[in-house]
């Protein structure tokens, strides 16, 4: 719409001021526009190629301490305003029933202007160049014998945000991210086996140009990706034992994602997301006081970082970006906050308030949530394991409904013997309980193996939503660990 | 106010795009959909959101050659923006071989689906209803939950002729209950129509389960007789839906059932199909390539008999398509959004007076794929775990860690309820489904709660 010549900045406020006439006692609008390409090969087929592209507005209300939203696609003055109107009237039927009113911590309005760096714009390059860089990769995949199929995608997406508040805040934000991988599937008599480059589920994306997609070597690897799919096919499955496990960066990225950076979502512990995400094993009064991990863990909330699916200038509730320790030392020290729940343990928020786009209510979301670097490479922590699994990439997930009870897949793993990787296993995976898990860890690989990765389908709330967000890892050691889990 | 776009409407604006020249084809995907959600937590509601969106997707093809572009910009101009921009994108892809070209006229069958009182639903309704529900919360319990309204209107038109349309809504409950000393209940109810949401009943199943779950005790993991809810069913058959049902999946291997048509894969007892047609389900009449939805039969008496298909994956197969394609592109293929399990002749109480140590399951959480080939599956109990004995619930249990084939747990069963749910594993498809006993279930892990 800003192409348009349309001053956009102007149309949010314009619905916060219509929202405001109607009733509200606080109020915010984000105008946004999502552009989305993405681009399926498979076995040097065209399985699908897309763009997309969505814009409209959201208003969010207070009314005697009650939350309204209400978003549309039509930006028209009289549209605006029978949102906003819809908005309160939402916010007026929440009083219905009783309860204590909303009270949001204060924040000095900003007027700023933020775009995430990118030096090659994707959406410019052209569509043979993309599809030419995935024909070429799934080809030298699919040339290794055994493998059934070789596929390969991209996806760039960028969102504009306009975001303004009745406090008088007025930023504008562009956010460009890109991403592509690969993946070879070997089947065979009853069995199907698949490894993927540089990880699982679309590969490696980051808040970055084509140039990000030139870095990530997809033709370079596509022969040893399909080798390792072929080889997966005969070799025997993940014995059922307890274990030293050592995780690449990548499966670390999950682990993180699941069993830390949503058990501490504050609207998580406090029972808001109870009936559909669930809620968390931490107490509000846990902050400083619970063991979460061993002291080699540190985990930091940091959407400052360049590069991270969860970097922003502001938050969705115009709070600057911030870095925030989560776990120090393996001591649990600070939950994930938006402007609403931070009061409730004695803060300001943290800045961790983002929407699925602008037809959605902002939630708590994870940022980048990161482990610390500590010492040494993979190769390091494999050399220093007497006995045990390395597996690597993720393949599946599940955990309970309070972060406690996970169990996780990944399509490889070697059987570690003095310090050697020896035997490949197939259908690895293993179980835990998240602090004994974390208690665990005694080795995390240092600055030279760690990895910001994205992770784009991060579901929560109702109506639901996907938000894309980000995690730093090493690889990191753990000990007595179940593996092999069968059904 | 909101309201239908209607099949004139949407025609007008697809005419635009479907006038592109220089292409062989051009297929319209129209979605339109709004309503609002009344969200609540610690009796409390905490988020009232409403919304409208319109969605176009346009598909372009020539010589083979297919790009798709998608817009919410709902006005000719927008759909002749998206059909101009998947025409760039066949100006530089590759041909597929597999295309079957776009769907021929063909009627879908009429279904009365759209509800006026539903799609104009106030936040007062819904309040109102919250209200009631939360007004039976026992003493020191709490509830959390979503009440739903939306309304939806799909429509295809194409440059092959082929025009349809349309509208429905559904309305849906979720209410987790919680409080005294700790232990969950959880009830849930689908429908059509607001009015079949009784907002009383709902909550009073899951304060019953919530007080009934209070101080559960750990039992080993292990192997256990388990009866399961018709929500905690909707996620075996949702799970096979994902790893088993489509056609893409059966012919290149992947499927649980690739080369097992016609042979024996669960119990005798065990029916499953698809039908959009059945007015107890919430299902549309046609697909998003326009094709009249069948139902079609995809284990009968225990016997595997085929899966659903769209139009690529029937042309690779040899055979026609089922109309149980989604909105391309679609590189994971057809699939079935509109499951039925036969029902029996048990009550859930007959199960556990048949039962002499097992453990009933309201529902499952956060469940996944272990390994599609073996349709085996990991996931969480949640919101009302017992242990039976001599035909008894004796009382709540932990949450269990479960790690089971699917198709396993099919052919242990031994009882079938009589009353089915409609129930959803996955928010974009929905079972009607009974609970069932299962003989052999494997808990391969606990948690604390």
């Amino acid at each position: 719409v800003a192409e348009e010549g349309v001053d956009v900045l102007e149309v949010a406020k314009s619905a916060v001021d219509a929202a405001m006439k109607a009733g509200a006692t606080f109020a915010d609008a984000r105008v946004g526009t999502d552009l989305t390409e993405s681009i399926t090969v498979r076995n040097q087929q065209m399985e699908g190629i897309d763009r997309g592209e969505s814009t409209g507005v959201g208003v969010r209300v207070l009314v005697d301490g009650r939350w309204g939203f209400a978003s549309t696609a039509r930006l028209d003055e009289a549209e605006i305003a029978r949102t906003a109107g819809v908005a309160v009237e939402l916010a007026r039927a929440a009083t219905r029933l009783p309860g204590d009113p909303v009270r949001l911590d204060h924040v000095e309005p900003v007027v700023d202007s933020w775009r995430s760096p990118m030096n090659e714009d994707p959406f410019t390059v052209p569509l043979e160049e993309k599809v030419a860089l995935l024909m070429e990769a799934t080809r030298r995949a699919q040339q290794v014998k055994g493998v059934t199929f070789a596929e390969g995608g991209l996806d760039f997406f960028r969102r504009s945000t306009w975001f303004a508040s009745s406090d008088g805040a007025a930023i504008d934000q562009v956010t460009t991210q890109s991403g592509g991988g690969i993946e070879a599937v070997a089947i065979g008599e009853g069995d199907m086996q698949r490894r993927s480059f540089p990880n699982s589920f679309r590969g490696h994306i980051s808040a970055a140009g084509w140039e990000h997609i030139r870095t990530l070597a997809l033709i370079e690897e596509a022969e040893r990706t399909g080798r390792e799919a072929v080889e997966l096919l005969a070799a025997p499955e993940c014995p059922s034992e307890v274990t030293t496990i050592v995780l690449d960066s990548g499966q670390v990225e999950l682990q993180i994602h699941e069993s830390i950076g949503h058990p501490v979502e504050l609207d998580r512990v406090l029972g808001m997301e109870e009936a559909y995400a669930g809620s968390s094993w931490l107490k509000p009064q846990d902050r400083g006081k619970v063991r979460y991990a061993s002291p080699l863990v540190s985990i930091t909330a940091d959407a400052t970082l360049s590069g991270g699916l969860g970097s922003f200038g502001y938050d969705d509730e115009g709070v600057a970006a911030q870095r925030t320790p989560v776990i120090v030392d393996g001591i649990f020290e600070n939950f994930l906050t938006n402007r609403e729940t931070a009061p409730v343990v004695g803060q300001d928020s943290n800045g961790t308030s983002r929407a699925d786009g602008w037809s959605h209510l902002p939630l708590i979301r994870m940022t980048n949530i990161s482990i610390e670097p500590r010492e040494g490479t993979l190769a390091d922590i494999i050399g220093d394991t007497e006995d045990g699994l390395f597996m690597a990439t993720n393949q599946s997930w599940s955990i309970d409904d309070k972060r406690i009870n996970f169990q996780f897949g990944c399509e490889i793993a070697w059987r570690i013997r003095k310090g050697k990787l020896t035997q490949v296993y197939k259908n690895p995976n293993y179980t835990g309980i998240t602090p004994e898990f974390w208690g665990s860890c005694d080795a995390v690989g240092g600055r030279e193996s760690w990895m910001l990765w994205g992770t784009p389908n991060c579901g929560k709330g109702q109506p639901g939503q996907v938000a894309r967000v980000g995690h730093g890892a090493s690889p990191a050691r753990f000990r007595d660990v179940r593996v092999g889990v069968r059904g | 106010m909101p309201g239908l776009i209607g099949a004139d409407g949407f025609h007008r604006t697809a005419e635009a795009a479907l006038g592109l020249e220089g292409v062989d084809g051009v297929e319209v995907l129209f979605l339109h959909e709004w309503g609002g959600l009344t969200r609540f937590a610690k009796s409390e509601i905490h988020q009232s959101a409403w919304r409208e969106d319109t969605g176009l997707h346009v598909r372009v093809v020539r010589d083979g050659r297919v790009g798709v572009a998608t817009s919410n910009d709902f006005s000719p101009e927008g759909a002749l923006r998206a059909a101009r921009s998947a025409k760039e994108m066949v100006d530089v892809v590759a041909p597929d071989p597999m295309w079957p070209g776009l769907a021929g006229p063909a009627e879908p069958a009429v279904r009365e689906a759209f509800d006026d009182a539903t799609a104009d639903a106030s936040a007062e309704r819904r309040a109102e209803a919250v209200a009631t529900l939360i007004a039976g919360c026992p003493d020191r319990f709490t509830a959390a939950g979503a009440f739903e309204t939306r309304a939806i209107e799909v429509g295809i038109a194409n440059t092959q002729g082929q025009r349809c349309w349309a509208p429905s809504t559904q309305a849906s409950l979720t209410v987790v209950t919680s409080g005294g000393e700790s232990g969950n209940g959880f009830a849930e109810v689908f429908s059509g129509r607001m009015q079949d949401v009784d907002p009383e009943a709902v909550g009073a199943r899951a304060a019953d389960k919530a007080v009934a779950s209070q101080n559960p005790k750990p039992l080993d993991p292990g192997v256990y007789p388990v009866v399961l809810e018709p929500a905690a069913v909707s996620t075996l058959t949702g799970f096979l839906a994902y790893v088993g049902f489509g056609g893409r999946s059966l012919i290149e291997g992947r499927s649980c059932f690739s080369g097992k048509e016609g042979e024996k894969v669960a119990a005798d007892s065990i029916s499953i199909w698809d039908d959009a047609s059945d007015p107890s389900t919430l299902g549309v009449p046609f697909d998003f390539e326009g094709v009249p939805r069948q139902r079609v039969d995809l284990i009968e008496d225990g016997v595997f008999l085929g899966a659903v298909y769209d139009r690529r994956t029937a042309k690779e197969a040899g055979r026609d398509s089922t109309g149980h394609g989604l909105p391309a592109p679609n590189p994971e293929g057809p699939f079935p959004l509109n499951l039925f399990l036969a029902t029996g002749d048990a009550s859930v109480e007959d199960m556990v007076a048949a039962t002499e140590r097992g453990v009933l399951v309201t529902r499952f959480h956060y469940s996944n794929v272990v390994n599609p080939v073996e349709s085996s599956i990991t996931g969480m109990t949640r919101d009302g775990t017992f242990l039976i004995e001599n035909g008894e619930i004796v009382g709540p249990v932990m949450n269990f860690r479960f790690t089971q084939s699917i198709l396993d747990a099919l052919s242990d069963v031994s009882m079938i309820g009589a009353d089915p749910e409609l129930a959803s594993e996955f928010f974009f498809s929905a079972a009607r489904v009974p609970a069932l006993k299962v003989e052999r279930f494997n808990f391969s892990g606990r948690s604390d709660h």
